[in-house]
């Protein structure tokens, strides 16, 4: 329906400009007709002249180096060996991310910390966003505060929390240790527990964000339709489900398409607190990534990696857009 | 009514609770920074201390914490003067074109925002290091304004097409030129589109450690990279750390502060 109306605006548009035009050369002005088409012209170069220095350098800088990478991705390439000669391998460097053990782990956690530090940082910062909705003087001094962890230097929030995770002295770590709770080595030295505290970690660091695009859509919800629900006699459980929740859903959807694409390309936190490590316990695609590409200078192998994570990124993507489309006609059936 | 203020009282304590939990670890930042260096490693961790610049003193020792600042300040600057110089006139052109490919080039600067920097680094360090830039501010400069100037581009873009065109149009008839329309119509009114994302362009090159850590040099290098560096070598202590982070984090998280309200813009246009 909606599509309709729209395509019929643009002939509605596109007939009453043909007439405008037509009706001007009619009308013998031909002089003031080709100024005018010339000053259309000059108007669309002024913008594309305006636009083009953009376009330019994003391709020369970013587009040229990826397909640069993609080239370098079919290739067995590396600097320091064979005197950094090119050997074509086809799709062997893809296949090797499945093949070898260290790869696979770190795509299969990549996976799960996007998931499960997203999910996390959805929850709580929809519960810290609903207790921050009130205006006023309180509330806006708890939203500087919670602005700081997102704005803390990523590598210093590593740095903190390897601090405070330490057996010996640290905040947490020392106590966690003594009472038996993390093993005598700590959290961090822990195959099965460093990959959680990394994502709790990035939890601490990106709830506060979360919750202020979702206070944002909050406050711009229209007050009328909640202040009808409530005078229909809603419960504030039924007025959060059926009226708060489907109003927000765009914004629900920036904040989590947001988060996904950060997520998946974590890096700082991980590298500072275990470097990928105990073993491959908290490794990723993009700490693997740059240590084969920039430490061992294993520059196809490390492309194809940088390319696979790309193309995750593309489908999460695409699977939210599609998701959210289906909630939304569903919401708008209702 | 009295149910009313007993449930915001409830809010409240609630919300106290989850800062001052929250809080705990910028807390440890900021006092491990004023302690002795053997009040540090006590164990078990001492909650009382007495405070002590020594550690402020000590990094002045040990780093050239200026040369570090300066580095820090002239790559956060460089990229964001230079996405800003970019990506602004792109956003406005996008927003004013009646093309049909003028959304389809929006979108294509959203999809750059979203690549992972691991793809696009390695054939940019090997492109540096070919044309002999490896090691210099501009290398950091330009692979960040990539991601920058993405973001830009899109966050002036939604920002321009929320702008109605009746005033650049009347200007225009009025007999102001096209540039007159961009520089001193439309631009004035966006100012606080601006504000937002030079905010969001410094914030993210200020933080940024990647791209810095492999295309600096010792004599380039920021603070996020010093910051590790220095890490494990014999002379530093969590006290020097914290101090140092003082310097990396102190600057931005100020300018979040009291940009509060472009900083919520940033977030909710940015993406949009």
């Amino acid at each position: 329906m909606k599509k309709r109306t729209g395509a019929s605006t643009v002939l509605i548009q596109r007939g009453c400009s043909a007439l405008a035009t037509t009706s001007v050369g009619s009308i013998d002005f031909p002089q003031r007709k080709a100024a005018r088409l010339r000053f259309q012209d000059r108007r669309r170069l002024f913008l594309i002249a305006l636009a083009v220095p953009a376009v330019v350098y994003v391709v020369l800088i970013a587009l040229w180096p990826l397909a640069q990478g993609i080239w370098y991705s079919f290739f067995d390439y590396n600097l320091l060996r064979g005197g950094g000669r090119r050997t074509f391998v086809g799709l062997a460097n893809y296949a090797e991310l499945w093949t070898d053990s260290t790869a696979r782990r770190a795509l299969i956690n990549t996976f799960v910390f996007t998931f499960a530090a997203v999910a996390l940082e959805f929850v709580f910062g929809l519960c810290l966003a609903l207790l921050l909705w009130r205006e006023g003087r309180f509330n806006r001094i708890c939203l500087a505060f919670l602005l700081i962890p997102v704005t803390i230097t990523p590598v210093v929030v590593g740095l903190i929390f390897r601090a405070l995770l330490a057996v010996d002295y640290g905040f947490f770590g020392y106590y966690l240790a003594e009472w038996g709770i993390s093993g005598p080595r700590g959290f961090l030295a822990s195959t099965s527990a460093a990959l959680p505290v990394v994502i709790l970690i990035d939890v601490w660091e990106w709830t506060p964000l979360v919750a202020l695009i979702l206070l944002a859509g909050l406050k711009s919800l229209p007050g009328d339709i909640l202040e009808a629900a409530s005078a229909d006699g809603a419960t504030a459980l039924q007025r959060f489900r059926l009226v708060v929740l489907p109003l927000l859903l765009p914004t629900v959807f920036l904040a989590l398409v947001l988060r996904v694409m950060d997520a998946f390309r974590v890096f700082d936190i991980i590298f500072v607190t275990t470097g990928g490590g105990p073993g491959d316990a908290t490794n990723s695609l993009m700490v693997y990534g740059v240590k084969q590409g920039l430490q061992f200078f294993n520059i196809g192998f490390a492309s194809a990696i940088g390319n696979v994570a790309i193309l995750c990124i593309a489908v999460l993507c695409a699977a939210f857009t599609l998701l959210i489309r289906r909630a939304d006609v569903r919401a708008n059936e209702t | 009514m009295k149910a009313r203020t007993r449930q915001i009282a409830i809010e409240r304590t609630t919300l106290v609770v989850i800062l001052a939990l929250y809080m705990i670890p910028v807390l440890w930042l900021v006092s491990t920074a004023y302690k002795p260096p053997r009040e540090i490693f006590s164990s078990p961790p001492s909650f009382t201390f007495s405070p002590t610049l020594f550690n402020f003193e000590r990094i002045f020792q040990l780093f050239d914490v200026w040369q570090l600042l300066k580095s820090s300040i002239v790559m956060s600057l460089g990229t964001t003067v230079l996405s800003l110089l970019l990506g602004v006139p792109a956003g406005y052109a996008l927003a004013r074109s009646k093309s049909r490919y003028a959304i389809v080039v929006a979108y294509f600067f959203l999809a750059i925002r979203t690549v992972p920097i691991i793809a696009t680094l390695i054939p940019f360090y090997l492109m540096m290091r070919d044309i002999g830039l490896l090691g210099t501010w501009w290398a950091v400069i330009l692979i960040n304004t990539t991601l920058n100037c993405a973001f830009v581009t899109w966050m002036m873009f939604s920002y321009f097409r929320a702008l109605p065109r009746d005033m650049e149009e009347a200007a225009l008839t009025d007999g102001c030129t096209l540039w007159g329309a961009f520089y001193r119509v439309a631009l004035p009114t966006v100012v606080p589109g601006i504000i937002a994302s030079a905010l969001f362009c410094i914030m993210f090159s200020w933080n940024d450690f990647l791209t810095p850590m492999f295309l600096t040099n010792s004599d380039t290098k920021p603070l996020s990279v010093a910051l590790l560096a220095s890490f494990g070598t014999k002379d530093i202590t969590w006290g020097t750390l914290g101090a140092l982070a003082h310097f990396s984090t102190v600057p931005i998280v100020l300018m979040a502060l009291f940009l509060n309200r472009y900083f919520v813009q940033g977030l909710t246009k940015g993406v949009h």
